[in-house]
């Protein structure tokens, strides 16, 4: 992908994440938003759909609904329609426990949407140690459910130490069930901050997945593992971190943030209840200072081509600074075992 | 490639719009982008609708043609625009 073209500025961003609610019937322990209970003031129907107005008028392709869960929301198949109706892509992340043969058919009726389902391994037994008792099977359900029909679905899949051995397993699982496999990092934000220690995967963990990527190009990452991409998978995605330049969040309450890991009052670029969303993708200072990020402590690396200093996200979760670079990039995994080994033989 | 007198047109999962520097392409397949430095040559919506497989937008010089042409060349290659 060209990065003099994102650099000079896109009108408006390719994709939108909007975490429509923090309603959750979960409770899973990597939850990125510390989901369950709705947000105080979360936005109404109307201001919902006069947001993809606006996300229309902005030229968005595509809108990434997230929370918490989206169906909770009793009017979400209505913001649903209102983006089909203009034409917007969109692409629904669930947790699968709220679909049925009747809403599954519904959405059938449209060419405009996929949907991925979270599971968090091959198991039912490392699957439902994270999101919960008896989870994994009614996502199998839903998975089965929409496999029947023509909408594009995958299981999404948050990398862990847990479920790391399992990532091959899952990957032959979603073949069988007929869709895609989509592996997402798990970051310290929300209630995976909580529980970090116990889930992150380890360098070598992150290494060996790193190599199976490699030979796996049907397997979906988003704009998740750009840190860790090897060579045989540039071009398949990104190689910089996208936020305020390709893609931008939306909170439940409206408020504005440079992505989904980001939502706290540190990054907040505004509130569409104050602002229009072209206004704060326009104006926004915190926008603009993400757009001019330049992770000089990474620019002598070797991979520094490869993710420009990799997901200023974690940096900041882990070591309180968006320039320091990604802690659990390819390089720092490789140096990190190395590092052990010579502590092990000196030993 | 499109049949001689074939009509063309985006790919239903692709979504194209005007940048400053000219198109941007998105194919929710991939996903992937595609960015042309086409300026204002062509207009966004102009692969909306059908078009015979030389139909250019008027007033181009015989070189904005040529290298049109060639990108549109390009875009069935890649899968934005498909054969209708």
């Amino acid at each position: 992908m060209s990065n003099r073209y994102v650099e000079m500025g896109l009108r408006s961003p390719v994709n939108l994440t909007w975490e429509v609610s923090l309603a959750c019937n979960l409770r899973c322990t990597h939850c990125l938003s510390s989901s369950g209970e709705p947000a105080h003031g979360e936005l109404s129907t109307a201001e919902a759909l006069d947001l993809v107005e606006q996300v229309h008028q902005a030229g968005v392709f595509q809108i990434n609904f997230g929370g918490g869960e989206p169906f909770l929301r009793p009017d979400f198949e209505e913001i649903l329609a209102a983006c089909h109706g203009r034409g917007i892509m969109t692409c629904i992340s669930t947790n699968g426990t709220l679909l049925n043969a009747e809403r599954v058919a519904r959405l059938a009726t449209t060419r405009l949407v996929a949907i991925q389902v979270s599971m968090d391994g091959a198991t039912a037994e490392t699957c439902d140690a994270i999101r919960g008792k008896g989870v994994f099977h009614k996502a199998i359900q839903a998975i089965r459910l929409l496999a029947a029909t023509s909408i594009p679905a995958s299981i999404n899949t948050v990398l862990t130490t847990q479920n790391a051995s399992q990532i091959p397993a899952m990957y032959e699982m979603a073949h069988s069930l007929g869709v895609s496999l989509r592996v997402s990092r798990f970051r310290p934000s929300g209630r995976g901050a909580d529980n970090w220690e116990e889930l992150r995967p380890t360098p070598a963990q992150l290494i060996a997945f790193s190599d199976w990527l490699s030979k796996s190009g049907d397997v979906r990452t988003g704009d998740s593992f750009f840190s860790l991409t090897s060579q045989e998978r540039q071009g398949l995605g990104l190689n910089l971190c996208g936020a305020a330049k390709l893609t931008c969040c939306v909170g439940p309450t409206g408020n504005m943030y440079p992505c989904a890991f980001l939502q706290t009052d540190r990054f907040k670029a505004g509130s569409l209840r104050d602002q229009s969303f072209q206004e704060i993708w326009d104006s926004s200072e915190i926008y603009d200072s993400f757009r001019s990020l330049r992770i000089h402590s990474c620019e002598e690396c070797n991979r520094f081509d490869q993710c420009h200093g990799g997901c200023p996200a974690v940096a900041w979760h882990l070591k309180n600074d968006i320039n320091g670079g990604d802690p659990e990039c390819l390089e720092r995994c490789v140096t990190s075992i190395a590092d052990a080994n010579k502590a092990a033989q000196a030993a | 490639m499109a049949a001689a007198g074939a009509g063309i047109r985006l790919h239903p999962a692709c979504r194209v719009r005007q940048e400053g520097f000219g198109l941007l392409f998105y194919d929710s397949r991939g996903p992937r982008l595609l960015f042309a430095e086409t300026g204002r040559l062509l207009p966004a919506d102009f692969y909306g609708t059908v078009r015979e497989r030389d139909e250019l937008p008027e007033g181009l010089t015989d070189n904005q043609k040529g290298a049109l042409q060639k990108f549109v060349n390009q875009l069935l290659e890649k899968g934005f625009l498909r054969e209708q």
